[in-house]
């Protein structure tokens, strides 16, 4: 509310005159550039065929757009640009790292501008990537797929979460227009001097972690550390809940031919969340709190559990030492195969309108690498597929025991997709109405309808778009 | 006739002057001017007319960016918030602003710079850095919390502004925060000016501190009142880097205000016909109200 | 003929208010000095000694280097753009008598309730076309246009107040127009100039919509959107992100406590000598 270029009121009087002016210069102004649809360029197909080698580029500035601000992943990401550079002494990397949310409402003023970024992180799902794809603003990845056998490197369930179709409209199948450098998925943190000292061992059912959390508040102890003033968390602690109840049916919803979200998963799914911010296992003002300092307050030893995601894993373990153990939401009955919301860290893409595509493509070949999944293991971080040095890591460890959660849960095919990828305005919609649920505002009935509304209106758009290009 | 009359005006006022050199000082900042802040704006108003995603073409929308912004809740929502805003942006602070001039009105204060440069600073800080600190005084383990826990009225700490009744107040706070100084120099300076001998006046004619509030201070303020008001309306309803770092809107949409929404849409979500009629319709909503205040505060017609 | 009772009263609201309005700017001052291992979330006192490297991290580590060479050269251009334009344009409107010299005036008057918001979109749309994003132009060019509605209509009401009777004696010596402004009218009215110049500058400085708009790029960043994004990569750091609010601050701080009283008598607009 600064008094910006106001410094004073309008006079009075003769305004007529002036707003008759102003009207014939509005009458002037007939068109916006880019109106006429000139902004769309066209999607373009990669042409390489044979390895490119930056070496021979010239000098190159690659400018490269990431949200890998944490210590564990942000130190991973230097000393791979470093060594980047020192291979191929010609290429400078420009590195631009802002945290998620900034990421998230800036990329696509950036990527759309005449000078976009060479590489970027793009969310997956319909908000960010299909809204590029479809925009033409990423070059398809397919033809270094084959080159660097990415296509072998990774999963195909993977894969397949970084894929658009050609025409822009469907995601998850069609051409690739990312690669992921990390594995993520949504773990159960526990502090082990808390557990211990409310008499608790870490949970080996689901039903033992939800006992667990009475008695950890009779005792005067915060069960669930959370923080949710940036909207996304409970994205993520929802997704866990939800998956609980029904893991293969929010996977085929994410993933366009499920039933949506007007089920009883999603409403038994708010509801137990609504229960636990109502019961106190959740921080009173969790929607207030922000999600560092959440996880500051976890390390400092207020709170049991913290449900997220793997990347906060180095961050934690620094204060935090051998207190710190890690798990993947423990499932229905001791022993059998877990399920939780995850997958890959954000994709890397390449821009269509970066000069440097093939040094480009070295590049994201280069941070996902074997030896890339060494230098992550190294800093903590979880690779999307590990590779040596994640088997030298002690299972003791909180390293250690977030590798073997992924083994376990990449074998079970235990990963459900982040529920925003759902729809062009999901991650809004869904933030939005789960701050509403955790402050007791919105019912579960009323949250899922609200959900099924926007999944609703867009899977009809999309039925009669195909429908349409079907008889065209 | 007439335009002899009219020579004959010019003349007298500066006789010999070469009056079409006006137009050339005038040109270059009226070319700056008409490019870069009329011109867009006549855009804006043609985009609001569209349908336009910002790549593909536009297409003719007639009024439903408009009907929209009366039809969508999540439109109405904004322009409901931004008048609540005004509460604690406008209202208050030339409510604070009167009251506390009213009481000191008869006192030379000493030390009036520095009272007046301290009062006044929040005005220059940037609104961004205003932000991260309230943002810290907001939050659940924040300043105002620990004092209300200190005074033993930990019952009303809250995470303020992720509260859904109490996150649209704490981010007015800040903003009554910001113009309470405004009001307070800009009143007190205009008190200073009324003639002592008006208020020994209605002292004569017996008149307790509250009529000679309503006799002499309230009308002999008008102007500064009428300033005060329109400064603070302007900036209210332009609020958008405070929202954008301390709530993002949130929670769910309780924080959103139409400036944000204005963002949101055209570089988020694609609705950029959407946005330009957010933005027209905030325009017609600042003029409107700032012609109302300067006719009912000053009671002169325009 | 103030009882002391009023005085007394007078003086314990004012002394109210002050601490109201310093509380928040020496919580971010006291906890820019704290240890940055403090897990405090929010305002702190320094223990130990004052923290004096928390100033150069979070310089190198928000790049404000950079931002800082940005904003000051936005600022300086755009203020001195500013006032020359500004300053020729109310000579004319203040002292000249041509046709359409109100409705063009009253046209410079309209942006001065104009918000942003209503120009920002099709002006991000304009200047990408001309391929002006991401430079110091999308700043410098939108930003002057905005300032100059309050420069035309400042600096008018200078040159209406300035006597008659010294343009007059300035045109019998010989002076015509152009060093009749230059040589007489803007040495006389510096303390109208440097009001404008000052409040421009704040303005620019403190910008925040159109910098987010039109600046993606690194290197033509601004020192309000550094903070920003510092704050999102450094949200639980209290002490950083308030040491990088110090940094940004400064500048107009300094500047508005040199020349309060120019700043006080440019945003009230002239109201009050009215």
């Amino acid at each position: 509310m600064e008094f910006a270029r106001t410094g004073a009121r309008p006079p009075r009087g003769r305004a007529v005159p002036a707003a008759l002016a102003l009207g014939a210069v509005l009458f002037a102004a007939g068109c916006v550039p880019g109106t006429d649809g000139s902004g769309a360029a066209g999607a373009r197909t990669g042409v390489a065929t044979a390895v490119p080698d930056p070496a021979t580029a010239g000098k190159v500035t690659l400018t490269v757009w990431d949200q890998e601000i944490r210590g564990g992943t942000n130190g991973e990401i230097q000393q791979l640009n470093r060594e980047f550079e020192k291979k191929y002494p010609n290429v400078r990397i420009k590195r631009v790292a802002r945290s998620f949310t900034d990421l998230k409402t800036t990329l696509k003023l950036a990527v759309s501008g005449n000078n976009p970024p060479d590489v970027i992180q793009a969310n997956q799902g319909y908000p960010d990537m299909v809204a590029f794809v479809r925009a033409g603003l990423l070059t398809p990845l397919d033809d270094y797929a084959g080159i660097y056998d990415w296509n072998t490197r990774y999963p195909a369930t993977l894969l397949g979460l970084n894929r658009v179709s050609a025409d822009g409209r469907d995601f998850g199948r069609g051409r690739l227009y990312g690669i992921s450098q990390t594995g993520e998925y949504i773990g159960l943190y526990y502090n082990k001097d808390v557990l211990r000292k409310a008499g608790l061992k870490p949970p080996r059912t689901w039903g033992e972690f939800t006992d667990g959390l009475a008695r950890l508040k009779d005792r005067g102890e915060l069960p669930i550390q959370f923080g949710n003033l940036d909207k996304y968390p409970a994205i993520h602690t929802f997704g866990v809940l939800q998956d609980q109840l029904g893991a293969a049916g929010a996977r085929d919803t994410v993933l366009g031919r499920g039933d949506g979200f007007d089920n009883a998963a999603t409403k038994n799914a708010a509801a137990t969340l609504a229960d636990w911010a109502k019961r106190g296992y959740l921080p009173g003002g969790a929607n207030g709190l922000g999600y560092d300092d959440a996880a500051k307050q976890f390390a400092s030893g207020d709170g049991a559990y913290l449900l997220t995601g793997t990347w906060q894993l180095t961050d934690l373990k620094k204060p935090m030492g051998d207190k710190l153990g890690i798990m993947p939401p423990p499932p229905a009955k001791a022993g059998a195969a877990p399920v939780t919301t995850g997958g890959q860290g954000l994709a890397w893409s390449i821009t269509s309108r970066s000069r440097h595509p093939e040094v480009a493509a070295a590049y994201l070949d280069f941070l996902t690498d074997a030896h890339a999944a060494d230098v992550m293991t190294r800093h903590g971080v979880l690779p999307a597929v590990p590779a040596r040095a994640a088997d030298r890591v002690s299972p003791d460890t909180a390293d250690g025991q977030m590798v073997a959660g992924w083994k376990r849960l990449s074998a079970a095919d235990g990963l459900v997709p982040y529920l925003d990828y759902s729809t062009p305005s999901f991650y809004d919609t869904l933030s939005a109405a789960l701050q509403g649920v955790i402050s007791g505002k919105t019912s579960p009935d009323a949250f899922a309808a609200t959900l099924q509304k926007d999944y609703g209106a867009f899977m009809k758009k999309r039925r009669e778009q195909h429908t349409s290009a079907g008889t065209e | 006739m007439k335009i002899t009359a009219l020579t004959r005006a010019y003349r007298r006022r500066a006789p010999g002057e070469p009056r079409a050199i006006g137009y050339l000082y005038i040109a270059p900042a009226l070319a700056v001017y008409a490019v870069f802040l009329l011109y867009p704006f006549g855009q804006s108003v043609w985009l609001s007319f569209v349908h336009w995603d910002g790549l593909s073409v536009a297409t003719p929308a007639g009024l439903d960016n408009y009907r929209a912004l009366f039809a969508d809740p999540a439109l109405r929502a904004p322009f409901r918030h931004a008048l609540l805003l005004l509460v604690f942006y406008s209202a208050l602070p030339v409510a604070i602003g009167l009251l506390l001039a009213a009481v000191m009105s008869r006192v030379r204060v000493r030390g009036m710079t520095f009272f007046r440069t301290v009062l006044f600073l929040p005005q220059v800080l940037a609104l961004i850095v205003v932000g991260v600190a309230w943002r810290s005084i907001l939050a659940p383990d924040g300043l105002l919390n620990d004092a209300l826990r200190a005074v033993g009225l930990g019952g009303l700490a809250r995470p303020w502004l992720g509260d859904y009744t109490w996150a649209l107040p704490a981010v007015g706070v800040v903003g009554t925060w910001v113009g309470t100084g405004l009001c307070m120099v800009l009143f007190l300076a205009g008190a200073q000016r009324i003639p002592r001998e008006l208020y020994e006046a209605a002292r004569m004619d017996g008149a307790g501190p509250l009529r000679e509030f309503l006799a002499v201070t309230l009308p002999g303020l008008r102007p500064q009142i009428a300033v005060a008001l329109t400064l603070t309306i302007v900036a209210g309803l332009r609020n958008f880097d405070l929202i954008y770092i301390t709530t993002s809107g949130g929670p769910g949409n309780a924080t959103s205000v139409p400036a944000y929404e204005v963002y949101h849409r055209a570089f988020e979500t694609n609705q950029v016909g959407s946005a330009a009629a957010v933005g027209v319709a905030l325009t017609a909503l600042i003029f409107v109200l700032t012609v109302t205040v300067s006719r009912l505060v000053e009671g002169r017609r325009a | 003929m103030t009882t002391r009772l009023e005085r007394n009263v007078t003086y314990g609201i004012l002394a109210v208010f002050t601490v109201i309005a310093l509380t928040p700017v020496i919580g971010v001052l006291s906890t820019a000095f704290g240890s940055q291992s403090s897990l405090d979330t929010g305002f702190s006192l320094p223990s130990g000694g004052l923290h004096w490297n928390n100033f150069t991290d979070a310089w190198s580590r928000g790049h404000f280097g950079t931002y800082l060479g940005n904003s000051v050269l936005v600022t300086a251009v755009v203020v001195a753009a500013t006032t020359v334009l500004a300053v020729l344009a109310a000579y004319a409107f203040g002292v000249m008598r041509f046709p359409g010299s109100t409705v063009l005036f009253y046209l410079f008057v309209i942006g001065l309730t104009l918000p942003q918001e209503a120009l920002v979109v099709p002006l991000y749309f304009d200047l990408r076309h001309a391929e002006l994003t991401d430079t110091s132009w999308a700043l410098i060019l939108p930003q002057t246009a905005q300032s100059l509605a309050f420069g035309v209509f400042w600096m008018r009401t200078y040159f209406r107040g300035s006597a008659r009777a010294v343009i007059e004696a300035a045109r019998l010596d010989g002076a015509n127009t152009w060093t009749t402004l230059w040589r007489v009218l803007v040495p006389m009215g510096r303390p109208a100039i440097s009001t404008m110049v000052v409040i421009t500058f704040m303005w620019t400085w403190n910008e925040f919509l159109m910098a987010l708009v039109m600046v993606s790029d690194e290197a033509h960043r601004t020192v309000p959107l550094g903070l920003a994004f510092f704050q999102g990569q450094h949200s639980s750091d209290a002490v950083l992100l308030a040491a990088a609010s110090v940094l940004i601050a400064l500048p107009v701080v300094v500047v508005y406590v040199a020349l309060q009283r120019r700043f006080i008598e440019g945003m009230l607009g002239g109201a009050v000598k009215e």
